[in-house]
């Protein structure tokens, strides 16, 4: 404001330097945006001083005039057509997802087959492991298997037991059986 | 940003609020009375903002298709209102970004002579032809009007318009503009000091007031 005697810094990049502190104390007090104190003090420069009156007054009538621009009036064909194109992006949007649907089923049934083909690995696993192997004992056995002519022929159980303990079979099978 | 305490207190406080959380959870006909609500109101500020009415109208809708996209992700955090306008002050800031260099053709088209003058030359010399007592009818004042809210730069206009059209407190302009509410009490202060300068100077003598046009500087104090 030319008429104020306030100074201020002029501010870079406007080309309108800013408005002092009172201008810009009275828009703040004309918005209500003022506190109880700032306000009484603007009140009471106001009653004591007809420039700043002015200077009020000036701006709340330039204010007032921006009602002349009015409001624009807005018909039925925008509301339509502005929900006709959030319509449209929603059709989009369910149009994707079904597009994606095949592809998401794809991965299920893979992801499903691929947890039955590991529990059937587990399970194979499992059985092989814990399950007793009836070859084991006919390997264990295969010694006595190999000579069982033989030893059917000395016909007493006592007689091969003491050759055992004087290490006869050793040389042959090598177990000590 | 608001607090936390007050972001969960804003669906009861605000009945948008609660719209908008209904559109999140896929109600259209929420959706459709927000646009209702605030098809005029957006249309209006936007108008205003960019000097063009069907332009206005294709950003008030690109601004309701945004806040569509994004209504899954909406968490409440202030007014509906404020978040709205904070979708079409960075739509309108971007539009006139866009035509400021469309325009520069243009600008340089005029400035060689080869196009006409300022609009506030035209206005002026159509009308400050009897100037000793100045009767101005509504329709010259409405002009006159629009012609200084364009000698804003877009952000004290939209500062301004925010304030006169919805009403906003400092803080809620702050927050649709992004900017502190210092920076919004500085602002508004400059562009009213300007719109006083212009139109009282209009008014009282019929002054052409130097033209300024859209100020795309970054910092709002």
């Amino acid at each position: 404001m030319a008429d104020c005697p306030m100074s201020h810094e002029p501010v870079e990049n406007d080309p309108i330097a800013d408005p002092p502190p009172l201008e810009e104390e009275l828009v703040a007090y004309l918005d209500g945006e003022l506190d109880a104190q700032a306000e009484r003090r603007i009140e009471q420069l106001l009653a004591a001083d007809p420039t700043v009156r002015e200077t009020l007054r000036q701006l709340e009538h330039t204010w007032e005039l921006l009602d002349d621009l009015g409001a624009a009036d807005v018909d039925e064909t925008f509301t339509r057509t502005t929900l006709e194109m959030v319509a449209v992006e929603a059709e989009e949007e369910v149009r994707q997802v079904t597009a994606e649907l095949p592809r998401r089923r794809g991965w299920r049934l893979a992801m499903q087959l691929g947890g039955l083909g590991a529990a059937a690995l587990a399970g194979f696993l499992a059985v092989a492991l814990l399950r007793p192997d009836p070859n084991r004992q006919l390997l264990e056995d295969l010694p006595v298997l190999e000579n069982l002519d033989q030893y059917e022929q000395v016909g007493d159980i006592q007689f091969l037991e003491m050759l055992r303990e004087a290490h006869l079979f050793e040389k042959e099978d090598g177990h000590g059986t | 940003m608001i607090s936390e305490s007050s972001a969960q207190l804003s669906p009861l406080r605000d009945p948008d609020v609660r719209l908008m959380l209904e559109v999140r959870d896929g109600s259209a006909a929420a959706f459709e009375e927000l646009v209702l609500r605030y098809q005029r109101r957006l249309v209006t500020v936007l108008e205003h903002q960019l000097g063009s009415r069907e332009w206005a109208e294709d950003l008030a809708q690109d601004v309701f298709l945004r806040v569509y996209r994004a209504r899954k992700n909406y968490v409440p955090g202030a007014k509906f209102s404020t978040w709205l306008f904070t979708i079409a002050n960075n739509g309108a800031l971007n539009a006139l970004r866009n035509r400021s260099r469309r325009r520069e053709v243009s600008l340089e088209l005029r400035q060689s002579g080869l196009s006409g003058a300022h609009p506030m030359e035209r206005l002026l010399q159509a009308s400050s032809t009897e100037m000793p007592a100045r009767q101005l009818d509504k329709a010259e004042t409405r002009q006159m009007v629009r012609l200084a809210l364009e000698s804003l730069n877009e952000r004290q206009r939209m500062a301004v318009l925010l304030s006169k059209f919805e009403e906003m407190s400092y803080a809620d302009i702050a927050e649709a503009m992004e900017l502190s509410p210092k920076a919004i009490k500085s602002l508004l202060s400059r562009a009213r000091v300007n719109l006083r300068e212009v139109l009282e100077a209009y008014v009282q003598r019929g002054e052409l007031p130097s033209p300024r046009g859209d100020d795309p500087s970054p910092d709002p104090s």
